[in-house]
């Protein structure tokens, strides 16, 4: 009997501290609550559903290069040239370049003259490097495929044989050319206002291939340069403009936010229970 | 400041042998490279003729030259004019060499040249017919020449035969005409 009594002392003993414990925690839980004031409900937010979400489409933009034009005025070679860009997700920017290139110099030395003026075209892509796509200023990678098609003309003193003697001019006009190059691009984007934004790119360019002549190498190719070098530098910069074409005003320039907060469903329960139930019957 | 830094880092890409020239090598009868051990003096005929004064004076070697020359007469020379063929030496004296370099004509369609050699008194002619066009690389590195080789002759006196190695004669440097001596190199 004794063994009995003592058995019982020690199971009870133990609920008390369980119950104890468990108590304790609970009040650890909850805020402490004046006297008179009621406990405040639980908001419950889900994180990913406060995330913004961007358009996959963000619209086009169309440029203009200022630097070409200002080139052209103070050196032999300068271009005219524009860029319709694609925007998907402030990330990738599939883009089409189109110009026109011209070229006029003369060497002080040789008096050899060069003279080429065509279009070009470049197509190619933009990566956003900044991790935060939302917003509009813009710091990014590319690259492009460049080609033209043009003619060009070179002239220079009459060759003349310094032993059998005799001379005859040199020129030669309409050699025919075909170029192809490709560019690695870094630069950079800021907005101005609103839809306006200006930017520059330094361009790496190197050339693939160009038409063989027996007479002359192309001395430049028009949205390339100097072909001095198999490799050259470039830049642009630009006047850039956003075309909303195609978007929802919602979506202009990019963003669309989308912030809720979850009601849990506890609280859905019981705005379900104080309705009418006959209204939800009509439903 | 920074336009003349960077005028110092200028450089162009233009070749450093710019001189186009018609590039022989010299080989035995089977086609062995070989240095030929004779004195080889090629002359090339051009058309017209030239004046050419002559000096002679008693116990004195005898002066040509294409001008008159008044202070020789005054030493006592006799002066002789004459007409000459208007030939120009383009190498003179080559010796020990295995290859050699020769100019070619800018606007004929055929070069004539004669080669003399010292051991012997036979002379060889060879006869390259060709055509020529300008070639611009880079304006900075002027104008220049080019030349495609058509067809090449040549007589028998010391050469055994003659083939075109390499038709187009620009800078490269390749050996654009192949000599072939009489003999062989054992």
């Amino acid at each position: 009997m004794k063994e009995l009594s003592g058995l019982k002392h020690i199971i009870i003993s133990a609920t008390l501290f369980l119950a104890a414990l468990l108590s304790v925690q609970a009040q650890q839980q909850q805020e402490p609550v004046m006297p008179g004031e009621k406990p405040k409900p639980t908001k419950y937010v889900a994180v990913e559903e406060q995330k913004q979400h961007l358009v996959f489409f963000q619209g086009f933009t169309l440029s203009v290069d200022g630097y070409g034009p200002v080139a052209m005025m103070i050196s032999d070679y300068g271009t005219f040239e524009g860029a319709l860009r694609l925007n998907l997700k402030n990330t990738f920017f599939p883009i089409f370049e189109a110009g026109v290139g011209r070229c006029s110099k003369e060497d002080f030395n040789t008096k050899v003259t060069y003279e080429t003026s065509a279009p070009f075209g470049r197509i190619g892509i933009d990566f956003n490097m900044l991790k935060d796509k939302f917003q509009s200023n813009r710091l990014y990678l590319g690259a492009r495929y460049g080609f033209s098609k043009f003619k060009y003309d070179i002239a220079g003193p009459a060759q003349s044989d310094p032993i059998w003697g005799g001379s005859i001019p040199f020129s030669m006009k309409d050699i025919n050319c075909t170029s192809h190059w490709a560019e690695l691009i870094f630069g950079v984007e800021v907005t101005i206002f609103k839809n306006f934004h200006m930017g520059w790119a330094v361009r790496y360019k190197r050339e693939l291939a160009s038409t063989k002549n027996d007479y002359a190498k192309p001395n430049c190719i028009p949205g390339y340069g100097y072909t001095t070098n198999t490799t050259c530098w470039g830049g642009t910069y630009s006047l850039i403009f956003d075309l909303n074409w195609g978007m929802k005003k919602s979506h202009k320039r990019g963003v669309n936010i989308e912030i809720r907060d979850i009601v849990p469903a506890n609280a859905i329960n019981n705005e379900m229970q104080n309705n009418n139930p006959e209204e939800n019957n009509g439903d | 400041m920074a336009t003349v830094f960077l005028m110092g880092c200028y450089s162009n890409n233009c070749p450093v042998d710019n001189l186009v020239t018609c590039n022989y090598g010299f080989y035995d009868s089977e086609g062995t490279a070989i240095t030929y051990n004779d004195t080889i003096t090629v002359t090339t005929l051009k058309p017209g003729f030239k004046t050419v004064y002559t000096y002679r004076k008693w116990g004195n070697t005898t002066v040509t030259k294409e001008r008159p020359d008044e202070e020789l007469v005054n030493q006592g020379y006799t002066e002789t004019i004459s007409q000459q063929r208007n030939d120009t030496i383009l190498v003179n004296q080559l010796f020990g060499a295995s290859s050699m370099k020769v100019p070619m004509s800018y606007f004929n369609k055929m070069d004539t040249l004669i080669f003399s050699y010292k051991r012997i008194t036979l002379k060889d002619t060879i006869k390259i017919t060709h055509t020529s066009y300008p070639n611009v690389e880079l304006p900075e590195c002027g104008t220049h020449r080019f030349h495609t080789l058509e067809q090449v002759t040549a007589t028998d006196a010391a050469i055994d035969h003659v083939e075109i190695g390499h038709s187009k004669v620009n800078y490269d440097g390749q050996t654009n005409i192949k000599i072939f001596f009489n003999g062989i190199v054992e």
